[in-house]
């Protein structure tokens, strides 16, 4: 093996490194997935922005979506955990509203983990 | 090209195209559903889509009766036993109840009391017992003290067969720290009776995973339980149940303090001093009762009761940030944030 055939494969491995860590990353998500206790399952697509009302135990849960990622902007529970949650794009993301059994999840792009633990 | 060279060059070429041969991906079937006061999540792989879906729907089936069963404040078989513990005489114990008294008394025995089921009155007290919590101050320390004082344990209750009864009437049973494990331990044996073999129940983020993806293990990521990234990740080996407590999880703010929902049951007060503690064992009921049980002990007692569960996979997240390991976990884990100081801490 000559020195250009060395420097040809350090090169090729770097490129496949380099390729490994750009398009190896969790993608971002396509489609909002909304479940409530109250009402029918919801798929939405983050493409379109949109603000959606869903009925829940307490009462109506607004969730925003714009810019391909959906949040709580508005909740009938005291805690707000779920609007404090913010901003969810990435697949396999999660907030939920459990007071009023509703639940928001992000799915459709390429997953880098099967599940989240937390 | 030398002859080297094409020579090297045959070693990825075949492997490219065994790669090639092996490109069909896994069937993965996901279906999410409100039960058990979270969300649950059940992936499938390996089978057809028709046996995934029967799968799933029996498994939130399987939920939705355990919750039935289980809730300690609403109409059911533990609330009825809760009940009958307060007279202080022998009834015979719901058959959905014994054996999660027989594992929570052992779990709570090897803990040294750190994970107490039997603190109900405690956790009702402070209001944690509900979904939501209504705004207002903590309990009256005069009334923590009280029940504290009272001591309740697993051990002060007598089994005879399916013939229960309490030696102390404040022991109300509250299995909240434990039931999440308990059940999808459950769930895992029932998708196993249905053929499936590989899965992941999750339910609202802790879980236990079965089996493969087909092609490679299940890829877990723990989320930073203070930002919005994955503080650490890994992939499961067989059996695996991940089950992080954390101070983040339930809570409520009084006067600029914070009060979260894991109760030390020898103050009657939230446990300080950690963030949260991921566990890793092979079952649910006890990754979940550990997770618990570490946090309560706080950063001098969690490597000490750790050794006493028999656990050695535990990720601990100290007040400062700091991660902190044991020799297992960091062998399976890989810490994603490289700002994080990280240590390695073996048992005694």
């Amino acid at each position: 093996m000559t020195r250009a055939d060395r420097m040809l494969l350090a090169v090729a491995a770097a490129l496949v490194m380099v390729l490994y860590g750009v398009l190896w990353q969790p993608g971002p998500g396509r489609e909002a997935h909304i479940l409530s206790a109250a009402g029918k399952p919801l798929q939405l697509d983050l493409d379109q922005a949109r603000t959606v009302t869903i009925p829940g135990r307490l009462g109506p849960s607004v969730v925003e979506i714009d810019h391909g990622r959906a949040r709580f902007v508005a909740s009938p529970c005291t805690g707000k955990l779920c609007i404090r949650a913010g901003w969810q794009q990435r697949a396999g993301a999660v907030a939920a509203c459990l007071p009023n059994g509703v639940s928001l999840s992000i799915g459709g792009g390429d997953r880098r983990f099967d599940a989240i633990n937390f | 090209m030398s002859a080297a060279l094409r020579r090297a060059s045959i070693v990825p070429v075949c492997a490219a195209l065994l790669l090639t041969a092996c490109t069909a991906p896994p069937k993965v079937h996901s279906r999410s559903f409100l039960a058990f006061g979270t969300l649950v999540e059940v992936t499938v792989a390996g089978v057809e889509a028709e046996q995934a879906e029967a799968a799933i729907a029996a498994v939130e089936r399987e939920f939705q009766y355990m919750h039935r069963s289980w809730h300690p404040w609403e109409a059911g078989a533990l609330a009825r036993v809760n009940e009958l513990l307060a007279t202080g005489e022998w009834f015979s114990v719901a058959p959905s109840v014994r054996p999660m008294i027989v594992e929570a008394g052992r779990l709570a025995e090897a803990s040294g009391q750190r994970f107490n089921p039997a603190i109900g009155a405690l956790v009702k007290l402070w209001g944690f017992h509900q979904d939501e919590r209504p705004a207002g101050p903590p309990p009256a320390a005069e009334a923590i003290a009280e029940l504290v004082a009272a001591q309740p344990r697993m051990s002060d209750l007598e089994l005879d067969g399916i013939r229960l009864r309490s030696r102390n009437p404040a022991v109300v049973l509250d299995f909240g720290g434990f039931a999440k494990g308990y059940g999808i331990d459950r769930t895992v044996e029932l998708l196993r009776r249905l053929g499936v073999e590989n899965a992941i129940v999750n339910t609202g983020g802790d879980l236990r995973a079965i089996g493969s993806r087909g092609d490679r293990p299940w890829r877990i990521g723990v989320r930073d339980p203070r930002g919005e990234g994955v503080l650490a990740s890994l992939e499961t080996e067989g059996d695996t149940s991940v089950f992080t407590s954390g101070d983040y999880e339930r809570y409520f703010d009084h006067d600029g303090e914070r009060y979260h929902h894991i109760l030390d049951p020898a103050t009657g007060q939230p446990a300080r001093g950690l963030v949260s503690v991921t566990v890793l064992a092979a079952d649910g009921a006890t990754a979940d009762a550990a997770a618990t049980a570490l946090f309560v002990a706080g950063p001098e007692s969690w490597p000490r009761v750790a050794r006493d569960l028999g656990l050695a996979r535990v990720m601990v997240v100290g007040a400062d940030g700091s991660v902190h390991l044991t020799p297992g976990m960091a062998r399976q884990v890989q810490i994603e944030d490289s700002t994080r100081a990280v240590m390695v801490e073996p048992l005694p």
